[in-house]
């Protein structure tokens, strides 16, 4: 198989599975998934990650931290939605998991500087309005430098 | 990026960590980000945007200058 046809395939598998647990998978699982082999799986996310599609867990290539908008780990930004809760990255990646599984969602957030419970939502293709703001830190040309931090 | 209450928080936290205040969105356009990142990420076509791309996303919910051109050298970190 063709890398780039075996790229999409994982990138898939990763993102299918990712949807219909809640969980971003490890290298096994989706190897387990589409039946090929472990090594070439983790070939492929090493491959995601230099187009910008993946984060492998830096000491860890068979984990994925960042499988945007999904984060492999619980963060400060859950989504409920579907039944389940899933992680995201960032507050754009908590709608963007919405936006991602086409579904209405609820964001349990907080304020960045106070921790006030913010809670925001997406009910038929719409945010439900609010006056909240995001603020973005870092420009659009160094969002790559440190995109955990990002 | 982070959420907040209301400007003020984000004067605040800015403060409190000597980070310079940078543009701030509200929730509808946070939503169309969204919404050009990830509506197709579940699908074979899904990519992420290039870079004249996003300045043309950017462009189309009112985010325009320097900070959100992703080839812009005008900012040291």
């Amino acid at each position: 198989m063709a890398s780039e046809d075996l790229d999409t395939k994982v990138k898939l598998a990763v993102y299918r599975i990712t949807a219909d647990t809640g969980k971003v998978p490890t290298s096994s699982d989706v190897a387990g998934k589409i039946e090929i082999d472990e090594d070439d799986v983790r070939a492929a996310f090493g491959r995601l990650h230099a187009k910008r599609l993946l984060v492998p867990e830096p000491n860890d290539p068979s984990r994925i931290r960042m499988a945007p908008p999904f984060s492999g780990i619980p963060s400060a930004f859950p989504v409920e939605a579907q039944g389940k809760r899933y992680y995201a990255n960032c507050v754009w990646d908590a709608f963007g998991v919405a936006a991602a599984l086409h579904a209405d969602a609820v964001i349990p957030a907080s304020d960045g500087f106070s921790g006030e419970p913010l809670t925001l939502e997406v009910r038929n293709g719409q945010p439900v309005s609010q006056p909240y703001v995001a603020h973005f830190a870092v420009p659009a040309a160094h969002w790559w430098d440190d995109i955990v931090f990002t | 990026m982070l959420l907040f209450r209301s400007e003020e928080t984000v004067n605040r936290w800015c403060e409190a960590h000597q980070i310079p205040r940078r543009p701030l969105i509200d929730l509808n356009q946070l939503w169309q980000l969204a919404v050009h990142w990830y509506a197709n990420r579940l699908t074979v076509e899904s990519r992420r945007p290039g870079p004249d791309e996003m300045v043309s996303i950017f462009d189309s919910i009112g985010l325009t200058g320097p900070f959100w051109d992703p080839k812009s050298d005008q900012w040291k970190l």
